[in-house]
């Protein structure tokens, strides 16, 4: 660790530890969970057969996520980070915030409720009030960070192709256009982003996301400019592509690589490659999915971190990583018809909505905690605003696919021939 | 032949029918080595399986005898091989009793002290009808290979819930009877034959007894047909392909279950109608 991510480190693990000192009600729950998910990991054996019966339904699950984000959301708009067990809700983020948007919309057109509408709404709203002149959107939390940002403006902009596609809305064009002009103009000749805006000032694999976001906005507007800046990035990422399936360069130097990351690099291929028609990227994802696929129904978990080659990592579970997988197979399925990938999405479903509250005070029930357990070493003691988001997504995908199942097509299966 | 079965309990049905089967097609087993029923790893692996009420009722149905002081069986499709006078065979120990062999009880069949087991038995096969995933040491001890029925058509279906992945992935239903090896069901297939009464069968769990019932009837063929030479082992092609499934979510089991009412439906209304 360098010496500014040793200071970082201390200066979050002292506001962290005093934030029971300025709020001691949050003893309980903090001793709750801890306790909670100690017995949980303690006596629940997992074997072949877990995860294969519904113990929860997801309709269920989904209004307690999207009540967690609603109650998450504060006046002027913006989303909170997380709830800390420790300090409570965070500062509204940017990023996040931004890329909910197409969840909320998602969820009020399936669950037909306008508070979906009204929070993505107001949410949009706030995110054009922090738009920089130059079309970029800064990183980190609300009031901290004032540099431009390319992998959140990625992320954003995923929120503001969709707030136009729903309202039609010309201010909120103007400002998708002007963060992927921006994005355009900050890209490397090679495809990637590198140097300023960037995350450590390297290139990274899973800005794959920013690919996807401005393949939607080519989409949104019909502007090839976007549809060739994603490519490029696509072109880039696939050249990093191990026979393993592994994908390098996600590089986040002084951090394991979170399968929350790991994730991101496929869905931002996945997603893109869908957009642009683009086979090989398709079928460079069918790989890694694959082997994360074969360890989670082989063990009924997926490491939180992984090595390069997918070795065994550490042993906690990073429950976005693992909503994010759910969504991967679930498109995955949507493309091939392989019902495997639709198998092992539902049990990974099963597993993530029985580790969320059903009961417990504001800020926790219907959360998704970073880690579990939640002493986990990814965002530990907190119940995470994007955990929610991506697995209402794989819910949402979830139960689009499986009505759909009603009239599929079981004599077109490709497998097992 | 000297023959060895594995199993996951000495209560296991299944194997009870194997050793039945190949005694009275005169090869008589070795010994058995069953896998402890009240062994924590066995517990789990059937509360998984099964559900707690799932064990409680076979346990009830393994413990209470009936007015004709036979036992329930779990799969009826059994009883034509198990009955044995006026009685039902309830454990392989009853079988071994009937028969003249011995019984073993280990609690991990991949143990120094269960290898050494086998060992002294000299096996030229062994007849694997459950228990713990084996390892390159148990696999090697038998002359000849340690043969499994497989609940579906190999090389196509590999993996668990092969009868339900067959009938959504329209592969005919069917066995495969294969030697082992460290994969998952990509061992030299000895026989495949398919299962022509999938349509018969009222539901998915009636479907799988039936399988059973079907490959152990099978195996002593394919014992004699391998003693006599009459049938040879060939590796399976495909192996590169991913054809690995595994437990089906209940949801596609509802499915499953589906396309087999169908089936009957249909093969009924060819009935009536032709």
């Amino acid at each position: 660790m360098t010496d500014s991510a040793t200071a970082a480190f201390i200066a979050r693990a002292l506001t962290e530890a005093t934030g029971l000192l300025r709020g001691p009600q949050r003893i309980v729950p903090l001793l709750q969970q801890v306790v909670s998910d100690k017995l949980r990991i303690t006596f629940e054996p997992r074997h072949l057969y877990s995860y294969t019966s519904t113990k929860r339904a997801s309709g269920a699950t989904l209004n307690s996520l999207l009540h967690w984000i609603l109650d998450a959301q504060r006046p002027d708009g913006g989303i909170a980070a997380y709830y800390s067990l420790l300090t409570g809700y965070s500062e509204s983020y940017p990023e996040v915030t931004g890329y909910l948007v197409p969840t909320l919309y998602d969820y009020a057109r399936t669950a037909h409720d306008q508070g979906g509408i009204v929070a993505a709404e107001r949410a949009t709203r706030w995110l054009l009030s922090l738009q920089m002149p130059a079309g970029a959107f800064p990183g980190g939390l609300h009031g901290g960070e004032t540099q431009p940002s390319v992998f959140n403006t990625g992320q954003i902009l995923q929120g503001l192709v969709r707030a136009y596609t729903e309202t039609k809305r010309p201010e909120v064009l103007q400002a998708a256009v002007a963060a992927g002009d921006w994005l355009v103009r900050m890209q490397q000749p090679d495809g990637s982003w590198s140097g300023l805006g960037t995350y450590q000032n390297v290139a990274h694999s899973y800005y794959s996301m920013v690919a996807w976001a401005l393949a939607e906005l080519s989409e949104g507007t019909a502007d090839p400019q976007y549809g060739r800046a994603a490519e490029k990035n696509l072109n880039w990422v696939l050249s990093h592509v191990r026979p393993s399936g592994w994908i390098d360069s996600i590089n986040l130097q002084g951090h394991p690589t979170y399968l929350h990351f790991i994730a991101y690099v496929l869905q931002g291929i996945l997603e893109c490659g869908i957009l642009r028609r683009r086979s090989d990227a398709i079928q460079a994802v069918e790989k890694p999915a694959w082997v994360l696929l074969r360890k989670f129904e082989t063990n009924k978990y997926l490491a939180g971190t992984y090595e390069p080659d997918f070795k065994s990592g550490q042993r906690f579970t990073c429950l976005t990583g693992n909503a994010q997988m759910s969504c991967v197979w679930l498109r995955l399925f949507e493309l091939t018809d392989d019902l495997r990938y639709l198998n092992a999405a539902l049990k990974m479903n099963e597993m993530l909505k029985q580790l969320i509250p059903a009961r417990g005070r504001r800020g926790i029930v219907g959360g998704v905690s970073g880690s579990y357990p939640v002493w986990g070493r990814y965002q530990p003691l907190r119940y995470i605003s994007w955990g929610c988001k991506f697995l209402a997504d794989a819910l949402l995908l979830e139960q689009r696919l499986t009505g759909s199942l009603e009239g599929f097509a079981f004599e077109a299966l490709p497998c097992a021939s | 032949m000297r023959i060895v079965i594995l199993c996951s309990s000495a209560y296991s049905e299944t194997a009870c029918a194997v050793a039945v089967c190949l005694a009275k097609s005169g090869y008589v087993p070795v010994g058995a080595l069953a896998l402890s029923t009240l062994g924590r790893g066995t517990l789990l692996r059937k509360l998984g399986q099964w559900g707690v009420r799932g064990v409680t009722s076979y346990a009830r149905g393994k413990l209470i005898s009936h007015g004709d002081g036979s036992a329930r069986l779990s799969n009826p499709y059994l009883e034509p091989v198990l009955r044995h006078g006026g009685l039902v065979f309830r454990s392989l120990r009853e079988v071994a009793a009937a028969y003249g062999f011995p019984v073993a009880v280990c609690n991990n069949q991949n143990a120094p002290d269960s290898i050494a087991h086998l060992r002294a038995w000299s096996p030229d096969l062994i007849i694997f009808t459950g228990g713990n995933i084996l390892r390159k040491e148990l696999l090697e001890v038998p002359r000849l290979g340690v043969l499994n029925v497989h609940l579906g058509l190999l090389p196509e279906i590999r993996g668990m819930s092969s009868p339900e992945w067959s009938l959504l992935n329209r592969v005919p239903v069917g066995i495969t009877i294969h030697f082992m090896d460290t994969g998952i069901d990509t061992g030299p297939i000895l026989q495949r034959c398919e299962f022509s009464d999938a349509a018969r069968c009222e539901t998915l769990s009636d479907l799988r007894n039936r399988l059973i019932a079907f490959g152990v009837a099978k195996v002593a063929d394919a014992v004699a047909g391998l003693d006599r030479g009459t049938i040879s082992a060939t590796c399976q092609s495909d192996l590169d392909k991913d054809n690995q499934f595994f437990v089906m979510h209940e949801s596609l089991q509802a499915r499953a279950a589906e396309r087999l009412t169908k089936s009957r439906q249909a093969a009924v209304a060819g009935t009536v109608h032709g």
